[in-house]
């Protein structure tokens, strides 16, 4: 019965008790949380942070005029080509006209065509065209041409002119803001010719030794790699490509920058300042990527770089030492723990790509918002979307008028790194809570469970399925509810049994209590019967005698009720004193049986024994007693006057099986059958007995029989139970009696 | 001489009722409705017969009590223990200390008197000596009728009268199956079957005492008890 409820789906205590405890993911939940608000707040004051470092380092270059003055700062617009950028080169430059030591020379290079074309001939014949790229390294500013020309001229070896044939002007202004202008003008491939000539033409012009260079030819054109000192250039350069496809004859075309020959049409170069860079030098100690840029997002400055500008509260983790390393604890965290975590956390990348600035050009909402004289911050992801840039950009002002701008740069990656290790110490720390909790509640619901199940089975075993008390219950001595659940369960049981052993009793109680007036009445009718006697010999009158004698036969009934009712207690006192016996249950049974036939000469005994002998241990009077109940009960409801007892025999009991036919158990009778008190007999069949016994009088059932029968069974360790059987219907009392030795 | 019957009972009317019984048949009866009364009256004198209920108003073993003072001053005195307890236990308690015959309220009075008188004549054939007419021999059983002793190999056992009654009813007609009701009606009581059944397991436990290989007192289930002389049982064992 139990194990089928087990089976059964059951949402049991410990479920519920899980149940509730799955609440405790509530406290993980808020510890999240609480991480992430934290972050926030650390990336608020990052942000902070970040505007104060860009404030200070423009602070450090506010009304700093001269830092500003060569520049092309001052102009209200650049032009792409003309005003040159020169890229800090990371590198020395070997001259050899190979742009192969100039670092991303294809994307950097401006490229000039016939857009930028200065001069023609003939206006349609143009086959001239160049890429040019500007660097600086150390004290020199580097240029390289790479020219496109299906017809390279040189300069004839005796020729005296330098313009007449193939050659580059480059014109710039001094630090003086004065015009020089150049002419580099090859006889051959190799190193360069530069001459210095003059606005006068009659002039002749002079070698310039401090620009060197190489001329090399290529299979499309040429290339031209040349340096100038940084001492003898100002703010302002040209240059110029004239093409001559004669020797001798005059130029065809000419592209370039701007027009060299005049200090007004120069256009602008800007190199990376070497006085900012110093003061912002000072600032890259912040951990932080910082820029200088002037009104036109040019670069005048750069210091530290993005991948290792991850914020002030990247503290690097110190390494842990050799024993902690041994340590089982790190062990367990480092190949058990941690992979588990980083299923949710993101490790803040080490390498990312960030393509959103060109080194000499930077864009961005902050940075137009703080040319435009207001502070800002702003947050992006990096090009490849992996790490989080936290980017702040503040004003530069010179004269009450933005003339660049400080945009410091730093990745969240310090903070993520700081939450992922506070997350993994709180998982460390949720994920013991939780295992510990689980396990207790575990434990906890386990234990009560199993003390309530303990409770109920025993509750269950005390009483059986007709309501009988057959054990009693142990309290237990625990000091909580369930403790005293059972306890009162247990005083429940006590008193319900107490109860029952009252009604069990009662019959011969009262049996016991009546018995006294009933001697009184019988021994007062015996002496006025015998005084009767005496007076009836002298007078001739017996009418009074009758009635004495119906009185005497009513008290005899009476007693005889009496006798009955204290019947059953009568036999459980004797069968605590009866000692158990070996006898043939056979012999007995066929005996009993042709004693029945005796009494009951009406009725037809079928008595079927499968063996001749069957030993068994116990008390063969009581047998008998059993056998007379069993047997007057069939008989008094057979209708057929047929009683067939068969004795067979298992492995290890002896079953009795007295059937007749005639009218069915009802069903809810059959459980209490065997208890006291309980009769089936109505008055109907009361009658029908009669009738069929012939007896002047029957005594009054008290519902004794069967329930003397179960007790000479229970004796035994047997079992007795009745059943309907069907056509013809009638009803079969089974006695199971074990014939094991106890 | 008039015998003197003493009546120790709390209840008046049944004691009155047997009393009236009692001198109707001729005895002195004197009654008694406590024990400490009764036993006052013990102390002057003893009576020729004791009846004796076992519980006493407030004292539930009163009658036992007494009975074992009785006992101690003669060995004698014969005692009838008449009560309402049914239950075996009481009967064996009672018998054990002492007494001779141990009765139910529920005894008609003709049988309570038929016991007196049988106790009375029993006493009354010990004074005088052994004849043989009252004598019959069954095998090694032997019953004297007048004195009411059954000698088994002839050694006495100590019987009430209702066992007497029951043996000698018994062993009159040797394998004859004597049923319950006819062994009640000779033996003069008359109470439920398992009461039987228990006499004759103490007459059986009796006549064991002295022989342990008794079996001359078979069951026949359903049936009834009957006499075994010995010659049948020896044979049944040959077979």
């Amino acid at each position: 019965m139990t194990s089928k409820k087990t089976f059964q789906l059951r949402f049991g205590l410990r479920a519920k008790l899980l149940l509730l405890s799955s609440f405790l993911f509530v406290i993980p939940w808020f510890g999240y949380q609480y991480v992430w608000e934290m972050e926030k707040y650390l990336r608020f004051g990052q942000e902070q942070t970040l505007v104060g470092t860009a404030r200070a380092l423009a602070t450090a270059l506010h009304e700093r005029e001269k830092l500003f003055n060569n520049q092309a700062s001052f102009l209200p617009s650049v032009e792409q080509g003309k005003d040159l950028y020169g890229y800090q080169l990371t590198e020395a430059i070997q001259l050899d006209g190979l742009h192969n030591d100039w670092p991303n020379f294809s994307q950097r290079a401006h490229f000039y065509d016939h857009q930028q074309q200065l001069f023609a001939s003939k206006s349609l014949n143009l086959n001239l065209n160049f890429k040019a790229s500007v660097g600086k390294y150390d004290k020199y500013l580097y240029l390289f041409f790479q020219v496109v020309d299906k017809q390279v001229t040189f300069r004839g070896n005796n020729s005296r002119s330098i313009t007449n044939n193939d050659h580059l002007a480059l014109s710039f202004s001094d630090q003086n803001n004065k015009l020089n202008r150049f002419i580099i003008s090859n006889k051959q491939a190799g190193w360069i010719s530069a001459f210095s000539i003059t606005d006068n033409i009659e002039d002749i012009p002079k070698p310039a030794t401090h620009i060197q260079g190489h001329w090399l030819l290529t299979p499309q054109g040429y290339n031209i790699e040349l340096r100038v000192p940084l001492t003898t250039l100002g703010d302002k350069i040209a240059f110029a490509f004239y093409d001559v496809n004669q020797p001798g004859a005059k130029i065809d075309s000419a592209i370039g920058s701007a027009e060299p020959s005049k200090l007004v049409s120069l256009g602008t170069i800007l190199v990376p300042s070497p006085e900012i860079e110093r003061i912002v030098k000072g600032m890259r100690y912040t951990n932080s990527s910082i820029w200088v840029v002037d009104q036109h997002h040019r670069v005048l400055a750069s210091a530290g770089s993005l991948k290792s500008a991850s914020g002030v509260w990247h503290n690097k983790a110190k390494s842990p030492s050799e024993d902690e390393k041994n340590s089982f604890w790190y062990q367990f965290k480092q190949q058990v723990l941690l992979p588990l975590y980083y299923q949710i956390l993101t490790k803040p990348p080490t390498d990312f790509i960030d393509k959103i600035y060109d080194a000499k050009h930077l864009n961005g909402e902050h940075i137009v918002s703080a040319l435009m004289g207001k502070a800002k911050s702003q947050w992006r992801l990096t090009t490849d979307k992996q790490a989080l840039v936290l980017s702040a950009a503040y004003p530069i002002f010179i004269n009450n008028k933005v003339q660049g701008a400080v945009i410091v740069e730093e990745t969240t990656n310090g903070i993520r790194t700081l939450r992922n290790r506070a997350l993994e110490k709180l998982f460390t720390v949720i994920l013991a809570i939780m295992v510990l909790g689980a396990l207790t509640f575990i434990i906890f619901a386990t234990r009560i469970s199993s003390r309530i199940r303990h409770l109920s089975n025993q509750a269950e075993q005390a009483i059986d399925k007709q309501g009988r008390i057959i054990g009693k219950m142990s309290a237990s001595t625990s000091h909580d509810e369930i403790g005293d659940l059972s306890r009162s369960f247990t005083t429940a049981v006590n008193r319900l049994s107490e109860y029952n052993h009252y009604l069990e009793n009662m019959s011969a109680r009262l049996s016991h209590e009546l018995r006294t007036p009933i001697a009184v009445v019988k021994t007062s009718l015996e002496n006025l019967a015998l005084q009767e006697k005496k007076s009836l010999s002298t007078h001739e009158n017996g009418e009074e005698n009758a009635y004495i004698e119906r009185a005497q036969t009513g008290i005899n009934t009476l007693n005889l009720i009496l006798t009955n009712m204290s019947e059953a207690t009568r036999l459980e006192q004797m069968l605590a004193t009866t000692e158990k016996i070996e006898f043939d249950l056979t012999t007995v049974i066929s005996g009993c049986m042709a004693g029945y036939q005796q009494v009951y000469p009406d009725y037809t005994f079928n008595l079927s024994c499968e063996r001749k002998k069957l030993p068994l241990n116990g008390s063969p009077e009581h047998i008998v007693q059993l056998l007379d109940k069993v047997i007057n009960n069939a008989v008094e409801f057979s209708q057929d006057k047929i009683i067939t007892v068969a004795l067979t025999q298992h492995s290890e009991h002896a079953e009795l099986r007295v059937t007749n036919n005639g009218i069915l158990l009802p069903e809810q009778l059959s459980e209490s059958l065997f208890d006291s008190m309980v009769s089936l007999r109505s008055a109907n069949t009361t009658n029908t007995v009669n009738t069929a016994n012939k007896s002047k009088k029957t005594p009054p059932h008290l519902g004794l029989g069967l329930y003397i029968a179960r007790l000479i069974c229970q004796f035994h360790h047997g079992e007795i139970s009745a059943d309907n059987h069907h056509s013809p219907e009638g009803v079969t009392i089974k006695i199971t009696l074990p014939t094991k030795v106890w | 001489m008039t015998k003197r019957i003493a009546i120790v009972e709390d209840e008046a009317a049944i004691r009155e009722n047997y009393a009236d019984v009692l001198r109707s048949q001729g005895y002195q009866v004197q009654t008694y409705a406590s024990r400490e009364t009764a036993t006052q009256a013990f102390n002057l004198r003893l009576p020729n017969l004791v009846i004796l209920d076992i519980g006493l108003n407030e004292e539930y073993d009163g009658g036992f009590v007494l009975c074992q003072q009785l006992r101690a001053k003669s060995a004698s005195l014969p005692i009838i223990f008449l009560t309402a307890r049914d239950n075996d236990f009481d009967t064996v308690s009672g018998l054990r200390i002492g007494a001779d015959d141990y009765l139910t309220k529920d005894i008609s009075l003709p049988h309570l008197t038929a016991r007196i008188s049988a106790l009375f004549r029993r006493q009354e054939a010990f004074k005088q000596p052994v004849s043989d007419e009252h004598i019959t021999q069954t095998g090694s059983l032997t019953v004297d009728s007048q004195r009411m002793t059954i000698t088994w190999h002839n050694k006495p056992i100590d019987l009430t009268i209702t066992e007497f009654w029951l043996v000698h009813a018994l062993a009159k007609h040797p394998g004859h199956v004597k049923n319950r009701t006819q062994l009640m009606t000779d033996s003069k009581i008359y109470v439920d079957d398992s009461t039987i059944t228990s006499h004759i397991k103490r007459i059986r436990k009796k006549f064991i005492k002295t022989d342990e290989n008794f079996d001359c007192i078979e069951t026949v289930y359903g049936m009834g008890y009957r006499w075994l002389s010995e010659l049948e049982n020896t044979s049944n064992n040959d077979q």
